[in-house]
């Protein structure tokens, strides 16, 4: 199977699907010549010209306005916000717009643009370009939410993303762009909505997103040898969420941890748990764990910001409580 | 503009009969912005509304008795009942919709007028707002990214000099709205919007502009809110006899009149017939259908 | 390296099972895939398979009930040392002797959280089905909770010291329940949870049993011979595919409606009841039923019936009428919304068009879940069964 990056995944997903549809285009800010902040766009300028490949100023509202005008005629738009912190500028037309313009008219139009964007710590890029700010999009009806964690994930959500005929807000990972994985040879489209096992287990299960589904994995690589073993399970799309899978997969396991890099209170994992608690209370044989940052915003030193951020060696530490050490 | 006066007025008698649930802003007073823009444009082209929409929903085209429904919360409106009066929305007419958040439905419209323009359409995406929408971020944004890319759009202003109950004086640090556009390099035409012949006029040339592919336009318009920001408003902010004074001298309604010279009998006919129509709106919409509560759930996702 | 074997899940839902006997010797070679054991699950006895290959180092449990994932042997080299990671239980489990009273050995019970007992929802739901008392149970997980291995552990060890029997009586034999007998019993009162109602019926079998005589006539000594039972089947296959509210399954908050009919066959083994199911009834012929039901019922005797014979029944049929039953009513067997109890074909005087007549007539009994159905579809479709035994043309 051939292998690409995260990065050219997204790239893939985007060029495949503007070279068979006249109506994707892309914009967003430095997305042209630049090829995007992370270099997502790179070479498509050359390819479709500036017409589909179009940089604005930097106007939040406007750039996601206008992509949902163009979508509710018909288009089929992505959005690039550059950074996910910027999303709180755009958000009264992702919110109050997008997400409502269906209901409101009673279902006379549909809005199939997807916005894209990435964000995450690492590399001390401080506390307003490194949020993650998807719980907020999961608590809006009329948004689909997708956050994918690898090569092969994030190309076909992508593709299934942009030909959704809903809004969609569409999460990458800034540290997740250099990953590479194997691909299908052909673009395999995802279906929103489904989880993916990665690893199975019988002990526990460990419902990650984002950059922590590999903390995820690393963990349970080394709860293996302690004698536990854990299933590691992506949900991939955080709203519509695949409740039936997390559920079967604790009620095989009976303990669950869910771990996410955005802030702990109040997160998307403070959904997950619910769902875990109402719909397997009678097969939890411990409290479910959530990982997530700690409640600060992120600071800028190293060490500091190390220290707000969970990894691997937190996810495990959930792991070992729910098992009793 | 009289079928709009008269249905205005109905929604004001409505309301304070109990019979209409939400908020309500009628446009009376405006009328000949709404007709002189919504006639000038041609099939195909699209608008969007403010959370003051009559007006505009029915010069667009949209029947009363689907309006008052909708007003009414009934299956039969405009939107099915889940929009009310400020979401009124009639696609196929090509109206995008009523928005209540000031500013809210300008970038759709440039977004809109970019899809015409991708796609090489003969066709203008025209927005709707007020004095008050010229403060905030979307309209600025709007504007800059719409000259920038040269879309097919018209930005209308319904000038009427109030945001809710603040002056103009208290929001506004210029007092010639045109240079709001020139900010932005884009052209700006002005007329008096009590003169619906005026209004036509510009709007035609608006429209021609921005659909000969030349840029967006802005068409500033200005005119007066007869009745308060919401039905029920009881104007305590407005000086004691200025909407008295406005009735009797700027009602666009009986500028027309005196224009075209229309005889008492003539106009008292059309008046009759405006009321019946308007009459029969409404018990099309006592006798429309309620939706069921867990329609609630429908519409949400395609 | 040394490979522990312990007991495996082998069904949903499963907690524990019995070791029957080990089919192979400590010291013995064992290969991957071969058989090691004979397990006692809830409802069938199935050999097990080793997953490793080597020689049989040990038998840590030689037989009796054993919960799922306890290690009940070691597989590795000859020679090798190892060590059994699972902790040992309390008792040896249980014996089939009378029950002795045990010792409660017990640290005080949890008295501190004011006289609530710390349980995980899992550990509080075991103990409820296996109707294990958690207040004095030891428990191993954080701040003292009980968690599943424990109550799990209790259920394995040492028996709950019930009221004992002051003196066991002169004569009585106690038969201790066997895991077939438990669940029959657990099942038993399941079902006499669901409010149930019964309907009756009675259908005049001269055109099925000449139409079953033709059959066997046809099929002339090919493969088992069709009986009234196998006619009965199809029929009523035929009748569930018409009231599909009927071939259905309660399942909670929803009914639901299956689209074939998997009918169970109720079988007498001498240990008890089980009940195999033939699958996608309506699509088979009386004479595929007879074939299905001869190898179901012969290897329900043989004790070779596999979880997959006995799950995904929609609809169960019951029929007495060998032992001389006139009719009976039939216990529900959940989650399916109704059972059907025949009993004998006896000749009856029935007045017809003001004659008397004799007719070979049935007795039929439906029992129903009343969460799943009303009476008049029920009505409807025992009177569907009933025009159908009477006129099987109708069911073509």
């Amino acid at each position: 199977m051939p292998e690409l990056s995260y990065r050219e995944a997204v790239r893939d997903a985007l060029v495949q699907a503007m070279r068979r549809d006249d109506d994707v285009f892309v914009m967003g800010e430095d997305i042209a010549e630049m090829g995007g902040s992370m270099g997502v766009t790179m070479g498509m300028l050359d390819e479709f010209g500036p017409e589909r490949v179009r940089n604005t100023p930097i106007s939040e509202m406007a750039l996601v306005g206008t992509a949902i005008g163009a979508a509710i005629q018909g288009m089929r738009p992505v959005a690039e916000v550059m950074y996910e912190d910027f999303l709180t500028l755009a958000a009264e037309q992702i919110v109050n717009q997008a997400a409502k313009h269906r209901y409101m008219s009673g279902g006379q139009l549909t809005v199939p643009v997807t916005i894209r964007t990435q964000g995450g710590a690492g590399w001390s890029p401080g506390a307003q370009h490194a949020q993650q700010l998807e719980a907020w999009f999961c608590h809006v009806p009329g948004l689909k939410v997708v956050f994918a964690s690898t090569p092969e994930d994030v190309r076909g959500l992508l593709w299934s993303s942009i030909y959704d005929d809903n809004p969609v807000v569409f999460f990458e990972h800034r540290t997740l762009y250099p990953i590479r994985g194997e691909v299908p040879e052909e673009l395999e489209p995802i279906p929103l909505g489904k989880a993916r096992i990665h690893r199975e287990g019988e002990d526990v299960t460990v419902i990650a997103i984002g950059r922590l589904v590999h903390d995820a994995l690393e963990a349970a690589k080394q709860a293996e040898a302690e004698g536990i073993s854990v299933e590691v399970l992506d949900p991939r799309t955080l709203l519509p969420l695949d409740e039936a899978a997390i559920v079967a997969s604790v009620q095989k396991t009976n303990r669950a941890v869910v771990a996410h890099e955005a802030v702990a209170r109040m997160g998307f994992g403070a959904e997950v748990a619910a769902v875990i608690q109402y719909q397997a209370f009678d097969w939890l044989d411990a409290p479910v764990e959530r990982v997530g940052s700690k409640f600060s915003p992120l600071p800028f030193s190293p060490a500091m910001e190390q220290y707000v951020v969970p990894h691997a060696d937190d996810v495990l530490a959930a792991i070992r409580r729910t098992v009793g050490r | 503009m009289l079928l709009i006066r008269r249905f205005e007025e109905m929604v004001e008698e409505r309301f304070r009969a109990g019979e209409l649930p939400g908020f309500l802003h009628v446009a009376i007073g405006e009328e000949a912005c709404a007709v002189g823009v919504c006639a000038a444009l041609d099939e195909g082209d699209v608008i969007a509304s403010t959370h003051r929409a009559h007006a505009h929903t029915l010069a667009k085209g949209t029947p009363p008795n689907e309006v008052m429904a909708e007003l009414y919360g009934k299956l039969e409106g405009c939107s099915h009942g889940y929009g009310g009066s400020m979401h009124l929305y009639d696609v196929e007419r090509g109206n995008l919709g009523a928005n209540a958040v000031i500013g809210g439905g300008l970038p759709g419209i440039v977004g809109a007028a970019l899809a015409f323009q991708l796609r090489n359409e003969p066709r203008v995406a025209l927005a709707f707002f007020g004095d008050g929408a010229t403060n905030i971020g979307t309209f600025h944004e709007s504007l800059n990214l719409a000259q920038l890319w040269r879309v097919p759009a018209v930005f209308v202003l319904e000038n009427n000099h109030w945001a809710e109950s603040t002056p103009a004086s208290q929001q506004l640090p210029i007092e010639d709205l045109t240079l709001r556009a020139a900010a932005f390099g884009m052209k700006a035409l002005k007329a008096d919007g009590q003169d619906v012949e005026a209004v036509y006029a510009a709007a035609a040339e608006a429209l021609d502009h921005a659909r000969d592919g030349r840029g967006p336009v802005f068409l500033c318009l200005d005119t007066f809110r007869f009745s308060g920001h919401y039905v029920g408003d009881p104007q305590i902010y407005r000086p004691k006899g200025e909407v008295q004074m406005l009735r009797e001298t700027q009602d666009p309604i009986e500028h027309l009149r005196a224009k075209l010279e229309l005889p008492d009998e003539e106009f008292a006919a059309m008046d009759a017939e405006v009321h019946a129509v308007v009459d029969a709106s409404v018990e099309f919409a006592k006798n429309g259908t309620d939706p069921r509560p867990e329609d609630a759930l429908k519409n949400i996702y395609a | 390296m040394a490979v522990e074997v312990k007991l495996p899940r082998l069904g949903q839902g499963m907690e524990s099972g019995t070791i029957v006997k080990w089919l192979k010797a400590e010291g013995e070679p064992v290969r991957k895939g071969e058989p090691l054991y004979e397990l006692d699950t809830d409802k069938v006895t199935q050999e097990v398979e080793a997953e490793a290959d080597g020689v049989l180092l040990a038998i840590e449990v030689r037989e009796g009930e054993v919960p799922v994932g306890r290690t009940i042997a070691v597989i590795g080299a000859p020679g090798e040392t190892f060590e059994v990671t699972a902790p040992a239980p309390a008792a040896p489990a249980a014996s089939p002797v009378a029950p002795v009273p045990a010792e409660p050995a017990v640290p005080a019970p949890p008295t501190a959280n004011g006289g609530r007992v710390k349980a995980s929802p899992l550990a509080r739901r075991i103990a409820r089905e296996r109707g294990i008392e958690l207040r004095g149970l030891v428990g191993t997980g954080p701040e003292g909770r009980i968690v599943a291995e424990d109550v799990e552990r209790a259920a394995a060890g040492a028996p709950a010291p019930a009221a004992a029997p002051a003196a066991p009586v002169e004569g009585v034999e106690l038969v201790p329940l066997t895991s077939l007998r438990k669940t029959i019993a657990r099942r038993m009162t399941e079902a006499w949870q669901a409010p149930a109602f019964q309907i009756t019926m009675s259908a005049d079998m001269t055109r099925a049993q000449e139409l079953r005589a033709r059959l066997v006539e046809l099929q002339a000594g090919e493969g088992a011979k069709p009986t009234i039972s196998d006619v009965l089947t199809k029929v009523c296959a035929a009748a569930l595919m018409r009231h599909r509210a009927v071939n259905a399954r309660f399942a909670g908050d929803a009914i639901e409606l299956h689209p074939t009919a998997n009918i169970g066959i109720a079988v007498a083994l001498p240990g008890g009841l089980v009940v195999p199911v033939i699958r996608s009834c309506e699509r088979r012929t009386i004479a595929e039923l007879a074939n299905a039901r001869a190898d179901v019922v012969g290897r329900a005797r043989e004790g070779k019936l596999t979880q997959a014979d006995l799950d995904g029944g929609t609809f169960t049929i019951s029929n007495l009428g060998m032992y001389g039953v006139e009719g009976f009513v039939a216990v529900l067997n959940p989650p399916e919304a109704a059972i059907l109890a025949v009993g004998a074909i006896e000749e009856k005087p029935v007045v017809r068009d003001g004659d008397l007549e004799i007719v070979p007539l049935m007795h039929m009994t439906l029992t129903c879940d009343h969460r799943s159905l009303d009476g008049a579809t029920a009505a409807e479709f025992l009177g569907t069964v009933k025009a159908f035994l009477e006129e099987p043309g109708l069911a073509l």
